[in-house]
This record gives structure tokens, C-alpha cells and sequence, in this order.
């Protein structure tokens, strides 16, 4: 029928033009972020027959009949499983590497060193004045860096602190935006671009709460998202357009603390986990170098006490405080110095008590300690950044694959425009024919 | 049917993120050679970080050593100089003694060599409390001020500690840095060289006895002294000696710990040189590969 034919090729004009709109849609976002490639699904439309006319035919052409939204549940979840995984190791590494610098840039192992060599130089004539002031000054400068290494890493734990609190602040946030969304993909028609839209939006806020704390995530019928944190068993943080809060509080050692809605949990993967991971280790070696500290002032303090100063008077403390943040030196005076052991006269050059200190230092000292801490730092650390490359490149691999699955790709859009660009110009053929066939009815004379 | 799609968007991450990579390794070996060190920090090779820190550690006491041995060393030679002086003192003492003890001289030839007896006395109190760098008495131990002290009635006493020091080194080597007086003087015995020397001077000058027997008897006394001293420039000419080897072996290992700290942790400059010039190779081949693939656009030919 002439008038069908006219109306099927509107039809097929119209959703033409649709798919086209969509196609430049694609082409427009091709690098937004999050953005999922959009297709216009065709469907043939059949119109009841209508009574007395040709009841056999019900050809009513074409339309779009939703705008379909190229998803993968399962790349997504991968996407997101290790990108908490990296954001982990990524917050570790950091972490541990601000330690490491922090104690080795303190300086600590050379001063201790350069102590060692004080009191060798000073066991050769130990009555000399400039030795003997050489020496203390040289146990100053050790414990001064002690002091050093202790408030670097107490600062390397301050940031982590403050990297908490705002990725705290910035997942209750998301956890806010997540809950709008999940209230709007209620009401919103399904097939419709404002669905595709909103829930282009909901996998990019997971994918972004993710990043600071690992999720494992429920669906609903309509695609609201239920997000637990850690597995499915997990304390749900949004649900529906409810959601929990999030807050992060510090122990007494320093260690970082998660809660939600008051009840304590801990993360196993995402930023988060991996800044309270950082603040453990961080709180670790703070005690190991008080160890040090408090060690190193022992076995000075001791080795004064058996011995006597050049006046023959007792020796006397030199070393005070409780661990590396305030051990402080007494007196910088050379003469405080008890070289020689309790039984020989006043003025002897006996150097035994000077030397079973040196004895000590070598056998149980700090230098050995101080080697050790590093050396188990700068191995785990090293180990840490091997797994996070591995992590890293385990995580590169899935996104790649999620946007291979749902992303644009400019060479099937430019081919999408000539088809559908040709599927107009047939249509509009198609128009014109009708258009000539009323012609030449109403040219009947 | 599958279609492969290829998204544009992770193209371009890819290819990025591979460039990217190379530059930094590009960027690590560019710092390796400029600073001549392989490792940046600690956790670059934790193990051959702990090593160097043992080197530096030994080459830090090596110093020290170092400059304790050279003390120790200048005290000896001193101590050696004065002993020297001790056994001419006492050669020429025994000359006298020899001339003295030819009963044929007359009380003015006995007068002069009594006076030359009593300041070689003296010489030799002076030569036995000689100093060394630091001011303390080379020959009175562990003890501070004096080794001998002459008290009113001229009766020379030692007043220094019973042991000499020891100077114990990093690596446990010890070695004596001195000697007490009554070690390398009889003071004290029947041989007391001040005793002799005193008593003879007496003696030449008219005081007890037979002048000629007195210098007979002060011969042996000498001897015993000349021997002593000459025991003693022997320990001090060894104890030089075993200083010399002691340094020689810290400078040998000084030179390896220095060859082991290049090879631990020095970048070799050759294969790093080698290495940046495959990756800047690398790097300019992807950047070209990149720019050639990006310009192929389906929408040049619409």
C-alpha cells in the first residue's frame, strides 16, 4: 500500500538517523572515560492488520527499539579485583620506600661507624684531650642521628595519616554519589541512554571505591549495585540508597584502624589496605630503631660504670633517654670519658675499660643492628616492588581487556557511519518512489 | 561470529604505557653512569647493599688503625732515640770507669772525671724520662707524669706503672707500645746504673774506699746496664718492625675492600653504556611504530 510505503520509509529513515546519532555518540566519547560503546538495536515493528484491508500484511517498518549498552560483568569485576590488588601493593611500596629513605638518609650507619673509629683512634692514647673530645663529639653526632632517623619515619607515618583520611573521606563520598545513582536507575526506563548513562556512572564509582578499598559487588533487576566491602560476606557499605561510614583512627603504635559504622574491619586489598599494611610495618621499625637506641645507651652507661675517668673518679652515665626520638647526650666533656677500669690509680693510661667497650660495640653493637634493620627494610621492600610490578601488569591486562570488550574503536564507527549513512539514502529512495507512485496515481486522467 | 574489536582508547594506553617504560629504564641507566654507582638505594640489591655497608664499616676502623699504628710508631721510634742516647751514656760512663780504674791518676784528673760521671748521670735521668707526642713519659707505662723522679739527696726512684700499654687494633691484633723503666734500666737491683754512677763520683772524688777498686767494681754493674738497654733498643727495633708489616697489611686490604666495593657496587660503565644505547634503540623504533599506526585513520578515506 502507497501510504505504507511512504510511512515504512520514514520509518526506516528516522531509525537511520537514530543509529546515526548513536554512532557519533560513540565517536564524541570515544576517549571518556568509563564510557561503554552504545549500539541502536533495531527491531521490525508489526502493526495489527486492520479489518476489511489486507489482514495478511502488517508491514510497518523499523525503529530503534532500545539503545543497547556493551557490558561485561565479569571483565568488570576482574577490572576492579586487580585494581584494588595494585592500589595495595602501589600504597605499600610507597610507604616502605619513605622508611627507607628516612633511615638511610638520616645518615645513621656512618655516624655509628664513624663512633667505632673514634674510640679506635682513642684506645691508641687514651689520656689525649683532642681524642677524648673527638670521641664525644662523635657520640653526639650518633645519637643525633638516632633523633634523626626516628623523626623521619615518624614523619613517613604522618602522611600516611593524612593519605588515609582523605581516601576515607573520599569513599563515603562515592559511597553518597553510588547511592543517588542506584535511587535513579530505579525509576529510569529500561533501554533508554539515560540507563546506559547511569550506569556507565555506576561502574565508574565502583571501579573508583575499588581503588580504596577492595568490594565485591551485588546487582540488582534494574542494575542497582550492592557493594560490600572485602567479600561477599563483608559489612555492606552501600545498599539500595542506604549507605555506611566509613573512618579510619589511629592505635596508640601508630597503626591505622578501619570502621564502619563503628564496628572495626579489616581490608584486604585496595589503597587503604595498603596504607594500614605501610603504617604497620612503619610502627615496626620505629621499635626496632628505639631497640637501638635504648641498647646503644645501655652498653655506654654500663661500660662508664665499671670504669674510672682520668681523676680517678667513678664513671659516671653519658648517654640518657628511652629510645631513638630522645636519647640525648649528658656532657660533651672528653674527660667523662672512663677509659680505664676501677682498679688502677688515677691518671693511668690503661685502656682496658675502653676497650671491652669497643669489645661490645663490635660483638653486639649498634652497627650490626642498624645493618640488620636495613637490610630486612631493603629486602622487603625490594620484594614488595617486585609483586607490585607483577600486580601491575596482571592489572593492565584486565583493564586493557575491559575496554577492548566496551570500548570505542574508531575503524567500526567510521564503517557504522557509511552503513547507516547509506541506510538513509535508501530510505529517502525510498520516500521518493512512494512519492512518484502518488504521482503518477493522482496523473491518471 | 566474534568479532575482535580494538579499542581505540586502550591502543593509545598501550602504546604509552609501553614508551613510558622504556624512557624510565632509559632515565635509571642515564643516573647509573652519570654517578658511577650501581645502586641508587638500598633496595635496588638489598645484599650488595649490606656488603657495601660492611666495607665502609672495615674501612672506617682501617683508617683509624691506620693512625693509631703511626702513633704508635713515632712513640717507638722516640723511645729508640732515647735509649740510643741511654747506651752512649752509659759506653762512655764505662770508658771513664776503665780509665778511672788505672790506679796512676792524680786527685785532679779524678776530680774532672767525677764531674764528668756525674753529668752523665744526669744525661741519663734526662734520656730515662723522655717524652713522647702527647706529652706522656715514654718509659713510665701506663702511668701518668714521670718515670723517674730524684728526690732531695739525689736517690732516683721510678714512679711509673708496673705494666707498659698495649694497643689492640680492630681486628684483634694487639702489640705493645711501650716499655716500663725497670725494663730497660736495672733500677731498683744491685746493678742501679744512678746508684753506681753516684757512688763512684763519690768515690773518685775522695769519699769512701779505694778510688781505682771502686771503679773496678763499677764496671760490671755497667755492663749489666749496657746489656739491659740493649735488650730493650732490640724489643723496640722488633716492635717497629712488626708495625711496618701490620701497615703494609692494612693497606693491602685497604686496595681490596676498594676492589670488592667497585665490583659490589660500581656500574660498569661499558655494558651500561651498551645497555642505554639498545634501549634508546627501543624507545625510537616504538615512538616511530606509534606516530606511523596513529595516522591511520578509517576517516581519511569518508
Amino acid at each position: 500500500m502507497p501510504g505504507s510505503l511512504i510511512n515504512i520509509g520514514k520509518a526506516g529513515a528516522l531509525a537511520a538517523r537514530g543509529a546515526l546519532d548513536v554512532t557519533a555518540q560513540n565517536i564524541a566519547n570515544a576517549n571518556t572515560d568509563g564510557y561503554s560503546r552504545r549500539s541502536a538495536t533495531m527491531e521490525e515493528v508489526g502493526s495489527t492488520a486492520r479489518l476489511g484491508w489486507d489482514s495478511t500484511t502488517a508491514l510497518s517498518g523499523v525503529r530503534v527499539s532500545r539503545i543497547a549498552r556493551s557490558d561485561s560483568v565479569f571483565l568488570h569485576s576482574e577490572a576492579r579485583r586487580t585494581g584494588s590488588d595494585l592500589a595495595r601493593a602501589d600504597a605499600e611500596v610507597a610507604a616502605l620506600r619513605s622508611a627507607e629513605g628516612a633511615i638511610e638518609q638520616s645518615g645513621l650507619y656512618p655516624e655509628i661507624v664513624e663512633f667505632e673509629a673514634s674510640l679506635a683512634r682513642l684506645s691508641a692514647d687514651p689520656l689525649n684531650a683532642s681524642l677524648r673530645t673527638a670521641a664525644m663529639v662523635a657520640m653526639d653526632r650518633m645519637a643525633q642521628g638516632l633523633n634523626l632517623a626516628a623523626s623521619e619515619v615518624q614523619a613517613a607515618g604522618a602522611v600516611l595519616v593524612t593519605r588515609a583520611d582523605s581516601g576515607v573521606a573520599q569513599v563515603n563520598t562515592l559511597a553518597q554519589e553510588l547511592a543517588r545513582t542506584n535511587a535513579a536507575l530505579v525509576r529510569v526506563e529500561t533501554g533508554s541512554s539515560n540507563q546506559a548513562v547511569l550506569l556507565d556512572q555506576r561502574d565508574s564509582l565502583l571501579a573508583q571505591i575499588a581503588d580504596q578499598a577492595g568490594i565485591s559487588v551485588q546487582y540488582g533487576d534494574k542494575g542497582q549495585a550492592t557493594v560490600r566491602l572485602g567479600d561477599a560476606s563483608g559489612p555492606a557499605l552501600v545498599s539500595g540508597s542506604q549507605t555506611q561510614t566509613l573512618a579510619v583512627s589511629q592505635l596508640a603504635d601508630g597503626t591505622l584502624q578501619y570502621a564502619l559504622d563503628g564496628n572495626p574491619l579489616a581490608l584486604a586489598s585496595g589503597a587503604l589496605a595498603g596504607l594500614a599494611q605501610g603504617s604497620q610495618a612503619i610502627a615496626g621499625y620505629r621499635g626496632q630503631l628505639d631497640s637501638i637506641a635504648a641498647s646503644v645507651i645501655a652498653q655506654i652507661n654500663d661500660a662508664q660504670a665499671t670504669g674510672v675517668t682520668p681523676t680517678g673518679s667513678a664513671g659516671q652515665p653519658v648517654l640518657d633517654g628511652t629510645g631513638a626520638a630522645d636519647i640525648v647526650q649528658l656532657t660533651g666533656d672528653g674527660a667523662a670519658l672512663a677509659t680505664a677500669p676501677a682498679s688502677v690509680p688515677a691518671g693511668s693510661r690503661d685502656g682496658s675499660n675502653l676497650q671491652a667497650l669497643r669489645d661490645i660495640l663490635a660483638s653486639d653493637g649498634p652497627a650490626g643492628k642498624a645493618d640488620t634493620l636495613l637490610f630486612a627494610l631493603s629486602s622487603t621492600l625490594n620484594a614488595r616492588d617486585v609483586t607490585r610490578d607483577a600486580l601491575g601488569a596482571i592489572a593492565e591486562t584486565a583493564h586493557s581487556a575491559l575496554i577492548a570488550e566496551t570500548g570505542v574503536d574508531l575503524d567500526t564507527e567510521a564503517t557504522n557511519l557509511l552503513r547507516y549513512q547509506q541506510a538513509f539514502q535508501a530510505s529517502g529512495r525510498v520516500i521518493q518512489i512512494a512519492a512518484d507512485i502518488f504521482d503518477t496515481l493522482l496523473g491518471i486522467r | 561470529m566474534s568479532i575482535i574489536t580494538n579499542s581505540t582508547a586502550a591502543f593509545f594506553r598501550r602504546s604509552t604505557g609501553a614508551m613510558a617504560d622504556l624512557r624510565a629504564q632509559a632515565e635509571t641507566l642515564q643516573a647509573r653512569i652519570g654517578s658511577g654507582e650501581r645502586l641508587e638505594r638500598s633496595s635496588d640489591d638489598p645484599l650488595a647493599a649490606s656488603r657495601l655497608r660492611s666495607l665502609s664499616r672495615a674501612d672506617a676502623l682501617g683508617e683509624a688503625d691506620g693512625e693509631a699504628l703511626s702513633r704508635a710508631s713515632s712513640d717507638l721510634a722516640l723511645a729508640g732515640e732515647a735509649l740510643a742516647e741511654m747506651a752512649d751514656t752509659l759506653i762512655r760512663a764505662r770508658e771513664l770507669a776503665q780509665y778511672a780504674a788505672n790506679g796512676a791518676l792524680g786527685d785532679d784528673q779524678r776530680a774532672l772525671i767525677a764531674a764528668e760521671i756525674e753529668q752523665l748521670a744526669d744525661g741519663l735521668f734526662a734520656s730515662a724520662n723522655a717524652f713522647g707526642l702527647s706529652g706522656q713519659a715514654l718509659f713510665a707505662g701506663e702511668g701518668e707524669g714521670p718515670a723517674y723522679l730524684r728526690d732531695a739527696s739525689g736517690v732516683v726512684t721510678y714512679t711509673g706503672a708496673a705494666e707498659a700499654g698495649t694497643l689492640i687494633l680492630s681486628d684483634g691484633t694487639s702489640i705493645g707500645t711501650g716499655q716500663t723503666g725497670p725494663e730497660v734500666l736495672p733500677t731498683g737491683t744491685a746493678a742501679d746504673p744512678f746508684v753506681i754512677l753516684a757512688d763512684l763520683a763519690n768515690a773518685l772524688r775522695g769519699g769512701a774506699g779505694d778510688p781505682a777498686t771502686a771503679a773496678r767494681d763499677a764496671l760490671g754493674g755497667l755492663e749489666t746496664s749496657l746489656e739491659s738497654v740493649t735488650r730493650a733498643q732490640t724489643t723496640g727495633g722488633a716492635r717497629l718492625a712488626w708495625i711496618e708489616v701490620l701497615d703494609q697489611r692494612l693497606t693491602r686490604q685497604s686496595l681490596a675492600r676498594s676492589e670488592e666495593s667497585a665490583d659490589v657496587g660500581g656500574a660498569d660503565l661499558a655494558s651500561t653504556i651498551a645497555e642505554l644505547q639498545q634501549t634508546l634503540t627501543a624507545l625510537e623504533a616504538s615512538q616511530a611504530s606509534f606516530s606511523r599506526m596513529s595516522q591511520l585513520s578509517l576517516f581519511d578515506a569518508i
